[in-house]
C-alpha cells in the first residue's frame, strides 16, 4: 500500500514538473553571458543583463568559467556575449579577432590601473584614526628601499615585505623582476601571497588594523574602491622594458565581445552592446557600494544605473534610455 | 498553473552576514596584540624547526632516512630506496623547499601530538565528553579549508603561522579518535585486573591502557602526519613557502613539469615519513602482543 502510495506521488510529481517547465521558457530569447568569476564581470553582466531584459526582453544566465575556457566557448558560440575580456591576458585574442572569429564591440574601460600600492595614511597620516605618517617621503616604488622597518616581515628579522602577486599571473614575474630592479631584495621579501582571497585578506586586516602595507593590487576592485590606498609611482610605461619590470605596468584595454552566431541573429541589442563603455573609476565604485551594502549584483546594477543616468542616454535610444529610467525610478 | 509554491522554499531566515564580519574583523582588530604574541611564538618555532633541520648536512639525513628504514623494515634494500628518493629530491634542487614545509609540517604535528593527545585520553573517559568533541571533530575534517582559513588571515597575517593553524585544525582530528578509540577498544577485564591488582586510575591509565591501545594510537600519529602533508599545497594559497608554493606555481602557470616535479617531491616526503611511522606501529604492536 505504501508503495503504491509513493509511486502515484512520484508521477504527479513528474506530471507537475513538465506542466511547470512547458509554461516557462518557450519563446524566449536567451543571452548566456561569460562569467569568469571575478567581481567586476559579474557587476557588468548585471548591468548588461538588466537592460537587455527591460529593453529588449531577452532572459539572461551566467555560464562560469575560466578565461581560457570562457573565450573558447565565445569562440564556439556556447557564450554570447563576453563583458570583460581582458586582451592581454589572452594570448590569442589578437589573431582570434583578426580571423573573425568573434566580433569584439567595444572597450569596456581601459583606465585601469594597477601596481604596488600602500595606503594613503602610511605617506600622509591620518589625524582622525590617530596614524602618524611612518612613510612621509615615499613616492616611487623604489623609495620602499628607504623603510625596510615601516614594513615589516616577521619571518624575517630586520627584512620588509612587499606582497606581490598571484603566483601564477604574469605580472608576477614582472613584478618579481622590478623588486630585483630596484635593488629592494636588499632588505625587503618578495612575498607571494598564494591566492587573490589571501592577498585581500591582507591589505583589509592591515587598513581595518591602520598598520602600513606595500601591496600589488589592479583596478577595478571593490578593495581599491573603497580604501583610500595610493599608487606608487614608476618609470612612465614602456613597451620594450615594461616586462623586464623597468616601467610602470601598462593598463589593460577590457572589450565587450560576442560570438559570431550572437552577432547575426541579434543585431538589435548588438547596438546597445557596442555603446556599452564604462570606467575602472565607476567599476570599483559600484563593487565598494557592493562591499559595503551587501546587496547582490543585480540591486548594484540599478544601484549604479540610478547614479549614472548619464550613460543611460550613451548607450540607448532616447527613448529606450526613458523607459529605463522610469523602471529603475519605479 | 503556478507551480512555484512547490519548489519555492516558504520562507526565508534574513542572516545578517554583514554583522558576522564586523564581528570578526573587530574582534581581530581589538585583540590584535593578543593574536601578534601567538604569531610571533608560532613563528618562532616554526622558524627554529627550520633551524634544526637546515643546520642537519644532507648526508646525514639522508643516512638516518637509510638507517631508519632498513632497521625498521629490516631489508637493506628498503633503506636504500628511501635514501634514494630523498637524495633524488636534492638532486632537483628542493632541499630547501622540502626543509621549509617539513619545519611546518612538523610544527604542526607535535602541536596536534601536544594537544590531540590528552584530548583523546580525556574523551575515552568520559562519555559525556565524547558526545560533545564528537561532532567538533567532524566539523573541523568537514568544513572547507578556506572558511577557516580567511578568518585565520585576519587574525594571524599571510606566511607560515596561519599555515601551521589551518594544518593543525585538520591533522589533529586522527590523534584525537584514535586514542580515544584505542583506549576504548581494551578490554574491560584488562583494566578491571590492574585495578583489581591496586593500580590506581592513573597507573592504570599509563601502565596498562595507553600501552594497550598505543598500536592504535601509533597509527593515529600517522595519520596526523600524513593529514599534516596533505595540507601542504593548501597552506601555500595563504602564503606558506615550500614545495607546496612550487606545486602552486607550476599549476597556475600550467607548466606542467614543474608541478610535477615538486609534487612527485611531496609524495616521496609522504611515503617516506608513512613508511618511517608504520614502522613504528608495527614494532609497538609487536611489542604490546609480546606482553
Amino acid at each position: 500500500m505504501k508503495k503504491i502510495t509513493s509511486v502515484v506521488l512520484l508521477f504527479s510529481l513528474i506530471a507537475l514538473t513538465m506542466v511547470g517547465c512547458s509554461g516557462g521558457t518557450s519563446g524566449n530569447k536567451e543571452i548566456a553571458f561569460a562569467d569568469a568569476g571575478w567581481d567586476s564581470i559579474k557587476f557588468h553582466n548585471a548591468v548588461a543583463g538588466i537592460i537587455a531584459e527591460e529593453i529588449y526582453g531577452y532572459s539572461w544566465r551566467e555560464v562560469p568559467g575560466s578565461t581560457t575556457v570562457l573565450h573558447e566557448g565565445l569562440l564556439k558560440g556556447e557564450i554570447d556575449v563576453h563583458m570583460e575580456v581582458w586582451t592581454d591576458n589572452l594570448a590569442t585574442y589578437g589573431d582570434d579577432l583578426a580571423e573573425g572569429k568573434l566580433k569584439e564591440l567595444s572597450i569596456n574601460f581601459d583606465d585601469n590601473y594597477q601596481g604596488v600600492y600602500v595606503p594613503r595614511y602610511v605617506i600622509e597620516g591620518d589625524t582622525e584614526r590617530g596614524i602618524k605618517p611612518l612613510a612621509p617621503d615615499l613616492k616611487y616604488v623604489w623609495d620602499l628601499k628607504d623603510y625596510p622597518e615601516v614594513f615589516p616581515d616577521d619571518e624575517n628579522e630586520g627584512m620588509g615585505r612587499m606582497y606581490g602577486a598571484i603566483p601564477g599571473w604574469e605580472v608576477d614575474e614582472i613584478l618579481h623582476k622590478k623588486y630585483l630592479h630596484y635593488g629592494l631584495d636588499d632588505n625587503f621579501i618578495y612575498f607571494r601571497p598564494g591566492s587573490d582571497a589571501a592577498l585581500a585578506t591582507a591589505i583589509t586586516s592591515a587598513y581595518d588594523k591602520g598598520e602600513p602595507i606595500a601591496a600589488y593590487y589592479w583596478e577595478p576592485t571593490w578593495l581599491l574602491g573603497m580604501y583610500d590606498m595610493v599608487l606608487l609611482e614608476d618609470e612612465p610605461f614602456d613597451e620594450e622594458t615594461y616586462t623586464e619590470g623597468e616601467t610602470e605596468l601598462p593598463a589593460v584595454k577590457v572589450t565587450v565581445a560576442t560570438s559570431n552566431d550572437f552577432a547575426e541573429d541579434n543585431p538589435e541589442i548588438l547596438e546597445f552592446l557596442s555603446n556599452y563603455k564604462t570606467s575602472s573609476q565607476l567599476t570599483s565604485e559600484a563593487l565598494a557600494h557592493m562591499q559595503e551594502t551587501g546587496d547582490d549584483y543585480i540591486e548594484t546594477a540599478k544601484w549604479f544605473l540610478r547614479e549614472n543616468e548619464e550613460l543611460l542616454d550613451e548607450w540607448l535610444e532616447s527613448e529606450d534610455a526613458e523607459t529605463m529610467k522610469n523602471y529603475l525610478n519605479k | 498553473m503556478n507551480t512555484d509554491w512547490l519548489y519555492d522554499f516558504p520562507f526565508k531566515i534574513p542572516i545578517d552576514l554583514g554583522a558576522i564580519d564586523d564581528a570578526v574583523r573587530g574582534f581581530s582588530t581589538k585583540y590584535d596584540s593578543f593574536f601578534n604574541v601567538i604569531r610571533s611564538a608560532l613563528n618562532g618555532f616554526v622558524n627554529s624547526i627550520y633551524n634544526i633541520l637546515d643546520f642537519i648536512p644532507w648526508f646525514v639525513l639522508i643516512l638516518l632516512v637509510f638507517i631508519a628504514g632498513w632497521k625498521l623494515s629490516k631489508k637493506i634494500s628498503t633503506g636504500i630506496l628511501y635514501g634514494a628518493s630523498l637524495f633524488l629530491i636534492g638532486a632537483v634542487g628542493l632541499w630547501d623547499l622540502m626543509n621549509e614545509t617539513l619545519s611546518i609540517v612538523i610544527a604542526s604535528v607535535i602541536i596536534s601530538l601536544l594537544l590531540g593527545f590528552p584530548l583523546g585520553i580525556l574523551i575515552s573517559t568520559s562519555d559525556r565528553a565524547d558526545r560533545i568533541v564528537r561532532p567538533i571533530l567532524d566539523t573541523m575534517q568537514t568544513m572547507p579549508v578556506f572558511v577557516y582559513l580567511i578568518p585565520a588571515l585576519l587574525f594571524f597575517g599571510l606566511g607560515k603561522p596561519p599555515a601551521v593553524i589551518a594544518t593543525t585544525i585538520y591533522a589533529i582530528v586522527p590523534i584525537i579518535r584514535l586514542t580515544n578509540h584505542g583506549i576504548r577498544q581494551i578490554d574491560r577485564e584488562v583494566i578491571e585486573a590492574s585495578l583489581a591488582f591496586g593500580s590506581t586510575k592513573l597507573q592504570s591509565l599509563v601502565k596498562v591502557q595507553i600501552p594497550q591501545a598505543l598500536p592504535t594510537i601509533m597509527a593515529g600519529v600517522n595519520q596526523t602526519l600524513m593529514m599534516a602533508i596533505g595540507m601542504v599545497v593548501t597552506t601555500s594559497m595563504i602564503g606558506a613557502t615550500g614545495l607546496g608554493m612550487e606545486v602552486l606555481i607550476g599549476v597556475n602557470r600550467v607548466e606542467i613539469g614543474r608541478g610535477l616535479v615538486s609534487g612527485t617531491a611531496v609524495v616521496i616526503i609522504a611515503v617516506i615519513l608513512d613508511r618511517i611511522t608504520q614502522g613504528f606501529v608495527q614494532r609497538s604492536e609487536v611489542r604490546s602482543d609480546g606482553k
